[in-house]
């Protein structure tokens, strides 16, 4: 383990792994925090939302204690759809294809954290071509992701014109990934050498063209007043703890593309977003932002770089690794121990589960229609919260 | 482009609509598609049985390259049964995540983007299983989830038929083991995920009573 102390640094706090409380430059032991149960006041009611219901992409259950129109807590259960996984025994690669589909939606940061992980415990140098090809797949998903975040914003707020216009947009993305990677979501791209990106000649001008109508349609929505109006002073949040675009959107510089060694972002001019507002309508222009700022790096890494695949099969060794990545949630942190090429012991360290507890927080005291812009606001992916793995 | 008047920026966008299904797919994805080849390679999740691939049980590893190689054909889908006529009209699904990694999900939503528009073929959400014709059922088998889906399907009115999409729901995948419901569903969308263009197909298909 090449970059994590294990006795506590001035690093800032990311989050908890099964083993691990896990900060910017150390691993230290866990610090349990009990969660006290919501009662429930004279002449209150608790409003039930999910687990499975309209309105919802993936199942979990949200619990709205409230007296009325006022929310006075929310409590956010991940665990109905809880996958166990089992990844300790399993050879590297095997574990890999299970690791991709932790969030599969952003299975790139996945990768990104695991084969960084493996490539700290191996003691395998860095490769310019495998991160240009992380670096890649990061971006193109972080572009993917803030677009559906965008689009679901605008689906409450009864704007159709660009919510399908985003939905258009993120349907092009797919596919400029499926043309590189032959995937749309990135899976098996690392099986073999043989499985490196392909960047067409277009590749381009089909990225610029894509950029410069996002621009034009997020002026617009910036200058639309009934939307920014049910964003602005939604859902405030300022924790040091706050990670990804949450934190950004709270006026800290909180990003794993510039203070972790893990991925190099060094060569590409890249600087974080940060807006100060801590309200859902920063964290939309945090996103806004950022998808500008990807592009402006995949633009980068297709002229100047030779992305390549990592070629997993053909890893072997024993050791502890340990990385971070920014997923387009905020910090990924994965622990990785490997003994002959088998995985012995895994664990992630995931944003959205920093981001339940940031939305429970931001909800207290919004009124029932502020809920649906807030949950969205915070992008949260269930799929990572409720997952057990072993 | 400061105006904000979104009727016109609609208009000014044209048509992005495509032809799918009554045309070939304009952009289909390599993986998944169907796989053509020989011999029985190494697969993970074995989708190879005496020679015969099994789209159902592919994860879209690439482990079988290059005895395998993928044809870009998005009619990776079994239609087990002939579904009622009466569903040819309007089609309106309930979706169901039993467990998934969040892809199937938003490929399911990727038929609602304007490049597939499923509404121009009658094809509908719905927010509550009252009023679904079919319950789309997605991940793998979950035990919190179990009691959630039976209910939604037994809310359901008749007819009604179960749709599993993805190698998850059709077969566990590489993560678990399918949903219990799945096991008798009529519609097995493959892939993981499956492509819009194949569950756009898929669905099309089914509604219109073709096997």
């Amino acid at each position: 383990m090449q970059y994590y102390k294990t006795t506590r640094g001035g690093g800032r706090y990311i989050g908890q792994t099964r083993n691990f409380t896990v900060y910017s430059d150390s691993i230290v032991p866990p610090i349990r925090v009990e969660k006290k149960p919501s009662e429930i006041l004279p002449g209150e009611l608790i409003f039930n939302y999910g687990p499975s219901t309209g309105g919802l992409i993936e199942s979990v259950r949200i619990a709205l204690p409230t007296p009325g129109e006022m929310i006075r807590s929310v409590a956010v259960d991940p665990a109905y759809k809880l996958r166990k996984l089992k990844l300790t025994g399993l050879s590297l690669f095997d574990a890999f294809m299970r690791v991709e589909r932790i969030n599969g939606y952003h299975s790139s940061s996945y990768q990104a954290a695991f084969i960084k992980a493996a490539e700290d415990a191996l003691l395998i140098g860095d490769n310019r071509g495998i991160d240009d090809g992380l670096v890649l797949q990061m971006e193109l998903e972080r572009i993917r992701s803030h677009l559906n975040v965008l689009e679901r914003l605008c689906e409450p707020a009864g704007f159709g014109v660009p919510y399908h216009q985003l939905a258009q947009m993120r349907e092009e993305v797919a596919r400029l990934i499926s043309s590189i990677y032959g995937h749309r979501y990135f899976f098996g791209v690392h099986a073999s050498l043989q499985s490196s990106p392909k960047i067409s000649p277009g590749l381009t001008a089909t990225a610029n063209g894509l950029k410069k109508r996002f621009a034009l349609l997020f002026e617009s929505l910036q200058s639309s007043k009934i939307f920014v109006n049910r964003l602005q002073g939604t859902g405030k949040i300022e924790k040091p703890w706050l990670v990804g675009p949450v934190a950004r959107a709270a006026g800290y510089r909180h990003d794993a593309r510039t203070d972790s060694p893990s991925l190099n972002y060094e060569g590409y001019g890249f600087d974080p977003v940060v807006e100060d507002g801590k309200d859902a309508f920063a964290r939309f222009l945090v996103r806004g932002n950022e998808i500008l700022s990807s592009f402006a790096i995949v633009d980068q890494v297709i002229s100047n770089g030779k992305p390549e695949s990592a070629g997993l099969k053909d890893m072997h060794g024993t050791g502890i690794g340990a990385s971070r990545v920014e997923s387009p949630q905020g910090d990924l942190f994965c622990y990785l121990t490997l003994k002959d090429g088998m995985v012995e012991n895994i664990e992630f360290c995931s944003p959205s589960i920093s981001n339940i507890i940031a939305f429970e927080l931001s909800m207290q005291g919004n009124i029932f229609t502020d809920f649906h812009f807030n949950w969205e606001s915070f992008g949260i992916w269930i799929s990572e919260a409720g997952v057990e793995i072993e | 482009m400061k105006n904000t008047i979104w009727f016109l920026k609609g208009i000014r966008n044209g048509r992005k609509t495509e032809k799918f299904p009554s045309t070939n797919p304009e952009e289909p994805p390599l993986w998944p598609s169907r796989l053509v080849g020989s011999g029985t390679p190494e697969c993970p999740t074995r989708a190879f049985d005496g020679g015969k691939w099994n789209s159902g049980k592919c994860i879209s590893c690439r482990l079988c390259l290059p005895d395998y190689q993928p044809t870009g054909d998005q009619s990776i889908h079994n239609i087990k049964g002939k579904v009622q006529k009466m569903l040819s009209r309007s089609f309106y699904l309930y979706p169901v995540d039993s467990g998934t990694c969040g892809a199937c999900n938003t490929e399911l939503l990727s038929i609602l983007a304007p490049q597939f528009d499923a509404s121009r073929l009658n094809i509908f959400f719905t927010n509550t299983p009252r009023h679904a014709d079919a319950l789309v059922l997605m991940g793998v088998y979950t035990q919190g989830m179990e009691q959630v889906i039976a209910k939604a399907y037994e809310a359901m009115p008749e007819p009604k038929l179960v749709i599993s999409l993805g190698a998850c729901a059709i077969s566990g995948g590489i993560i678990g083991k399918e949903p219990l419901l799945a096991r008798g569903s009529l519609i097995e969308i493959s892939g993981c995920p499956p492509s819009p263009y194949t569950i756009l197909e898929a669905l099309v298909r089914a509604k219109e009573g073709k096997t």
